[in-house]
């Protein structure tokens, strides 16, 4: 088996060896990742409230660039003032469906890119608690 | 156009993809290098990598075809193709990169602990990938036809016979240089004609008058209630057909874990933005000077404009990188589609071996290509929508309920695809049968906003109905999915 350059450490990998004669001394504490990786209740409660936070955040990034596209549609549509403008000889329309929306679309992808991590950090810092 | 320019092109770009074919081959030795690239690729090679893929036919050529033909209505395409990116970040992208499988129906199996919907889900991906496929192949004749001159057929086969061959030689690893390398020819071949184009007929000096006295943009036609209809059920179709696309879906087990798949989206996103500010281009002034293009000839557009503005040395050579853009396109697409197509064949007929992944490899290939040869080619990008509304009804609800929702079913994941595929299906085929004006037609021909939400429907009910059937591992698994890859890991016994 090759392991290439840049390859990450195998996660599932347990390191198998002797137990250690003091270690069945020292107190047990659970951790909260412990908790999540045993389908504690405690452990079940914050995945499922981190999944929760995540489909709110989807839906409302998608709600909201729904709305921008919807706008932006009835922008071009019914709203003369965009519909018969020009721009250096170009329509309003044909600028703001053919490069207008792409600046949207990156904005909305960047937003939930950060917002998503934030929640998986916020998450991980909850667990991390000892 | 001279046919050597035509031979030119598709000799430069077979030449520089099996090049990077094998020397990709020189690192890809396990089943797992074969597969997906050892998971090691980085994002931004990656990005580039699926935007190489994403980009087909009919991004390439079907845009400005379509442009030419419907104006300003067309561009809810390009948008629509991005906009499905953004779903697949919002929705799918890191959950899916972290359920570790390989495939969807590795997914479809790890979600819902049955064999019976790894099945139904191997043979919609196999069907979508080949369907998918087909519009390739047909833009690769056509651009044989028209540069070459040689017979259609020959498109078809050098496409299929170049992408077999690098896919059974190379695998995934090196099909992720070769898609990269395409990705940004693609950009290329479009950008740059498109600047001189545009210096030629807007820039100082003498501007070339517009042949009588035509307009470059026209108006937007009279808002219906079928074009609207027909707007929003493309947009869903779009929107939410490249989540399920099997050659883009493959793509996110390659980034080391969910973080990294949700930065290389987001660069794809960008990638993607970038590339169709170019169809728009050949689209406006190709209806103005190529008016005179046969109605199945519209998606030539692209390839015919440079030589048309630009006479002489220039206008060839320009010519000679649109050409090989569009191969380019052909190739990456059916690249992929074939590498995620033989991924499912071998995995579930031929034990996942890499003998078994070449076999598949050639069957994934060699299929489409008879039904290419046996079909007569239709406008590319709508040929290509089509595949997105069906891949939306059956694929989409099984990725989206089955990552967000616990309480899908096997069976509810089966009927939902069921239907979707079955409504979805005898809509497409029988709205190609009605006439222009018949009633429905509308709503057959673009059925995806009827015929998602009616998946999901089932879906949702038919799994509430057998709750019983709830997979034992869901919980574990969903844990998986969505909980960031650290904290889960095994702690270091040396910490």
């Amino acid at each position: 088996m090759s392991i290439g350059p840049g390859r990450p450490p195998s996660k599932g990998r347990v390191r198998v060896s002797a137990p250690r004669a003091q270690a069945a001394h020292i107190p047990h504490r659970t951790s909260v990742s412990d908790e999540v990786a045993q389908q504690s209740d405690v452990g079940e409660l914050m995945v499922r409230s981190l999944i929760r936070s995540q489909l709110r955040l989807a839906l409302v990034v998608t709600a909201g660039f729904i709305a921008s596209l919807l706008l932006c549609w009835g922008l071009v549509r019914w709203i003369p003032t965009f519909s018969d403008a020009n721009v250096l000889g170009i329509p309003v329309p044909w600028l703001v469906l053919g490069v207008g929306v792409y600046p949207v679309i990156g904005t909305c992808a960047w937003l939930y890119v950060k917002a998503a991590t934030k929640n998986e950090n916020q998450y991980r810092d909850l667990v991390d608690e000892k | 156009m001279n046919p050597a320019i035509g031979y030119t092109a598709l000799i430069l770009v077979s030449i520089a993809t099996t090049m990077i074919g094998f020397y990709g081959l020189r690192v890809s030795r396990t089943t797992s290098d074969f597969y997906v690239a050892s998971r090691t690729v980085r994002p931004w090679w990656n990005a580039s990598a699926i935007g190489g893929e994403y980009l087909s036919a009919a991004s390439f050529l079907g845009i400005a075809g379509l442009i030419t033909i419907s104006g300003i209505d067309a561009l809810w395409f390009p948008i629509g193709y991005t906009a499905g990116y953004l779903m697949l970040l919002f929705f799918v992208a890191a959950p899916l990169r972290r359920s570790g499988a390989y495939t969807i129906p590795d997914f479809a199996e790890a979600r819902l602990d049955s064999s019976a919907a790894r099945a139904v889900t191997s043979v919609l991906v196999v069907v979508v990938g080949w369907f998918y496929i087909v519009p390739q192949l047909h833009g690769a004749s056509l651009t044989i036809r028209i540069t070459t001159g040689l017979p259609s057929w020959v498109g078809a086969a050098v496409v299929v016979a170049i992408v077999v061959l690098t896919v059974v030689t190379g695998g995934m690893r090196s099909i992720t240089f070769v898609q990269a390398f395409q990705y940004w020819l693609k950009l290329t071949a479009l950008a740059v004609p498109a600047v001189f184009i545009l210096l030629m007929v807007a820039g100082p000096g003498t501007p070339a008058p517009l042949p009588g006295g035509a307009e470059l943009f026209p108006p937007a036609g009279p808002l219906t209630a079928d074009s609207t209809y027909r707007t929003l059920s493309l947009m869903v179709a779009l929107s939410f057909g490249t989540l399920g696309l099997p050659h883009v879906l493959v793509r996110f087990y390659t980034n080391p874990d969910g973080a990294a798949a949700r930065r290389t989206t987001l660069i794809v996103l960008g990638l993607l933005s970038i590339f169709y500010l170019f169809p728009t281009i050949y689209g406006v002034l190709g209806r103005v000077y190529l008016p005179n293009l046969a109605a199945d000839y519209t998606d030539a557009t692209v390839l015919l404009l440079p030589g048309k503005l630009i006479g002489g040395l220039g206008g060839d050579i320009l010519s000679a990188l649109v050409v090989a853009g569009a191969f380019a396109a052909f190739l990456s697409t059916t690249s992929g589609l074939v590498v995620s197509l033989a991924g499912v064949i071998s995995q579930d007929m031929l034990g996942g071996s890499v003998k078994g992944f070449r076999i598949a490899a050639l069957f994934a290939a060699v299929v489409p290509l008879g039904v290419a040869l046996m079909t007569d080619s239709l406008a590319l990008a709508g040929s290509v929508g089509l595949v997105f509304a069906f891949t939306a009804s059956t694929i989409c609800p099984l990725l989206l309920l089955g990552i967000w929702w616990r309480g899908l079913t096997d069976a509810g994941a089966v009927a939902g695809m069921l239907t979707g595929a079955v409504l979805c299906g005898t809509a497409i085929m029988w709205g190609a049968r009605l006439d222009e004006g018949a009633p429905l037609r509308e709503v057959l021909t673009q059925p995806a906003a009827w015929t998602v939400p009616a998946a999901f429907l089932v879906t949702i009910v038919v799994s509430r109905a057998t709750k019983h059937r709830t997979s034992a591992t869901m919980s574990r698994f969903m844990t998986k999915l969505h909980v960031p890859e650290r904290p889960l890991a095994v702690k270091d016994p040396r910490g």
